[in-house]
């Protein structure tokens, strides 16, 4: 029990982790259309602004992480209108554009180590408490932490996109771009703020992913990569197929490698998006945006 | 087709014959002003030449992107390391038996991923260069040596042993000029006509009776097969071959040595090639900023020069050539 206890806790929390950057992916996907490699190191950027902040600067919690999604939002911004956005309206082929966002991947994730050096660094701990006990077993108080918020923030965001006002014009603007248009919806703006809203969210897993497993350049690119695993098995551009697959994928892999072999762990991610790919494109939640 | 054309056309025979004769001196002549080193680079560059010309033919001319063509490279170099350790088979036919499986591969790859469009494309192209990274570092049995790697041994052919960068450049020539070869007649056949409708407007190309799966099946392969005959000179030439060659790292630089270049052109991944290999190069000195500066790079040609380096070569002689004719028009 105490070890499946564990295991468990540990599956949900790189679980979580999973569906926040799948949920950037769809939620990227369905305003632009755009398949973002970014999120893995926005995550890692995240982490180490995090870390900077709380950790070096002693700013309180709360704080550090308003200054940091401020900042995320940004940066997500940003890349949007000084990149994406040029290329599209230059009508490159979609293929450069995703090359683009590989290439800004690159720079974060170099930048970063270029700022914060390689070494891996620790992410201070939030609380005092070293264990809380669920149904008697210790459980790292930053795991549960992990959970609950990213739990929250993804109802935090549904309520955002289903019943602002903000959030119903970036919806209507990813459905129909010229009809939001007409409608006075500043369409590129709130595009932008997609791709700000990707990177907070990515941000946070990273401040929340960072306490657990520490703060170090590459921890994003492997999340990033696998993150499109379960972005892929919830359907892409479903927003509750990527919370749904994430969680999926974070269990089965902890639980592979807790109880059968740890040695092919990083394997599965992999397999998986290749079968769904291959035997059901739309995912769990049958997303129709995938095919040609 | 194409040599009744260049029959005609004596001037062009000269110049070929001109740039094949330097090709052929060029280590004498890096010897003759004593940098051994360039002829080193030389090879990497040959070897460089035919990955990047094999992406090509799937990118350039197909448009079909391939994010996990280490996957391929990586099945080259331990494909014919392996065969050649342990089942003893002559190196020069391992060097090909190797790129075959991968083309094989490559095509089981491509049969269910034709369906997919280029952002999923992309997607179950790094799942099967992941995978395929995963198995080599934790192989079954430990047969690939894992994180250790594997030391291959060099060419041998009827004796005379291709153990120095001078002998195998020549080896590596004759690899470039012979793949060159086949890719031009390739893409300038009837099949090279499909890829180029598919690479346009894949429906309509259907419409027009071109079987759009057999020919991105066709394109998949036959890259793989370049990408892994450049995996195997690799294996050979450098005598010791580990993972860390072959991450998806690998993948997107052989994507940027042809955009830089230039897609759909012969001397494209030429001068991707040249260029990525130099600037790597320059910039040894600084280690942990090569990828920063790398990424940058990357991005610019996207932003700036979508043609590539040939692209912006080709435009600024059209525009040289036609600039007379374009000022008589205006006055």
């Amino acid at each position: 029990m105490t070890m499946f206890m564990q295991v468990f806790v540990s599956g949900l929390v790189i679980g979580c982790v999973y569906g926040l950057i799948a949920l950037g992916y769809s939620l990227i996907y369905k305003a632009s259309g755009m398949m973002s490699f970014v999120q893995g190191d926005l995550l890692t950027v995240g982490a180490f602004l995090g870390y900077t902040f709380y950790g070096l600067w002693k700013i309180p919690v709360a704080i550090s992480f308003v200054m940091v999604f401020i900042l995320m939002v940004l940066l997500g911004f940003g890349i949007e209108r000084g990149i994406i956005n040029r290329l599209v309206k230059k009508k490159t082929l979609p293929i450069y554009i995703v090359l683009a966002t590989i290439a800004v991947s690159y720079i974060l994730q170099n930048g970063a180590m270029y700022i914060w050096g390689s070494n891996m660094l620790t992410f201070p701990r939030l609380f005092s408490a070293n264990s809380i006990k669920i149904f008697g077993v210790g459980v790292q108080p930053e795991a549960l932490f992990c959970i609950v918020v990213s739990l929250i923030a993804m109802v935090i965001l549904h309520i955002f996109m289903k019943y602002t006002k903000y959030g119903t014009a970036m919806r209507a603007a990813s459905m129909d771009p010229m009809a939001a248009r007409s409608c006075g919806i500043n369409v590129s703006v709130s595009t932008g703020l997609t791709w700000g809203i990707a990177a907070a969210m990515a941000s946070l897993a990273g401040m929340l992913i960072g306490p657990v497993y520490g703060v170090f350049t590459t921890l994003g690119a492997t999340i990033g990569r696998k993150g499109f695993s379960s972005a892929v098995m919830g359907g892409y551009g479903n927003m509750y197929g990527a919370i749904v697959g994430g969680i999926i994928l974070g269990l089965m892999e902890t639980f592979t490698s807790g109880y059968i072999s740890s040695a092919y762990k990083d394997l599965f991610a992999y397999i998986i998006l290749l079968l769904f790919l291959f035997v059901k494109p739309t995912g769990i939640f049958n997303e129709r945006a995938i095919m040609e | 087709m194409n040599k009744l054309l260049e029959k005609k056309n004596p001037a062009k025979h000269i110049k070929s014959f001109g740039f094949l004769a330097l090709l052929l001196l060029l280590p004498v002549i890096f010897t003759a002003v004593d940098f051994t080193y360039g002829i080193t680079i030389s090879c990497f560059v040959a070897i460089y030449v035919i990955a990047v010309s094999g992406i090509d033919i799937v990118f350039g001319y197909c448009g079909q992107i391939s994010m996990g063509h280490a996957a391929f490279y990586a099945v080259g170099a331990y494909g014919s390391a392996l065969l050649s350790s342990k089942l003893n088979i002559p190196i020069i036919i391992s060097m090909f038996i190797a790129p075959v499986i991968a083309a094989i591969l490559g095509a089981l790859l491509a049969y269910p991923a034709s369906k997919l469009v280029f952002h999923f494309l992309s997607l179950a192209t790094i799942a099967f260069g992941e995978i395929t990274y995963q198995l080599i570092l934790q192989s079954p049995g430990g047969i690939t040596g894992n994180a250790v790697g594997l030391a291959t041994k060099k060419v041998n052919l009827f004796g005379f042993a291709f153990n120095t960068s001078f002998r195998f450049y020549y080896l590596a020539l004759a690899f470039v000029l012979l793949l060159l070869a086949a890719k031009t007649n390739l893409v300038s056949s009837r099949v090279g006509r499909a890829f180029v409708a598919i690479r346009e407007n894949t429906h309509a190309a259907e419409g027009m009776g071109v079987n759009a799966r057999k020919y991105k099946v066709i394109a998949f392969a036959t890259s793989a097969f370049f990408t892994a005959v450049a995996g195997s000179m690799y294996a050979h030439f450098v005598g010791y071959i580990s993972p860390d060659t072959f991450t998806n790292k690998q993948s997107v630089l052989f994507i940027t040595m042809l955009l830089f270049g230039g897609t759909a052109s012969k001397p494209g991944p030429i001068i991707g090639a040249i260029a990525v290999l130099l600037l790597n190069e320059a910039l040894r000195s600084m280690e942990n900023m090569q990828m920063l500066v790398y990424g940058f790079l990357l991005l610019i040609v996207i932003l700036l020069l979508p043609g590539g380096i040939f692209g912006m070569i080709k435009d600024l002689f059209y525009k040289y050539t036609h600039r007379g004719g374009k000022e008589n028009a205006k006055s």
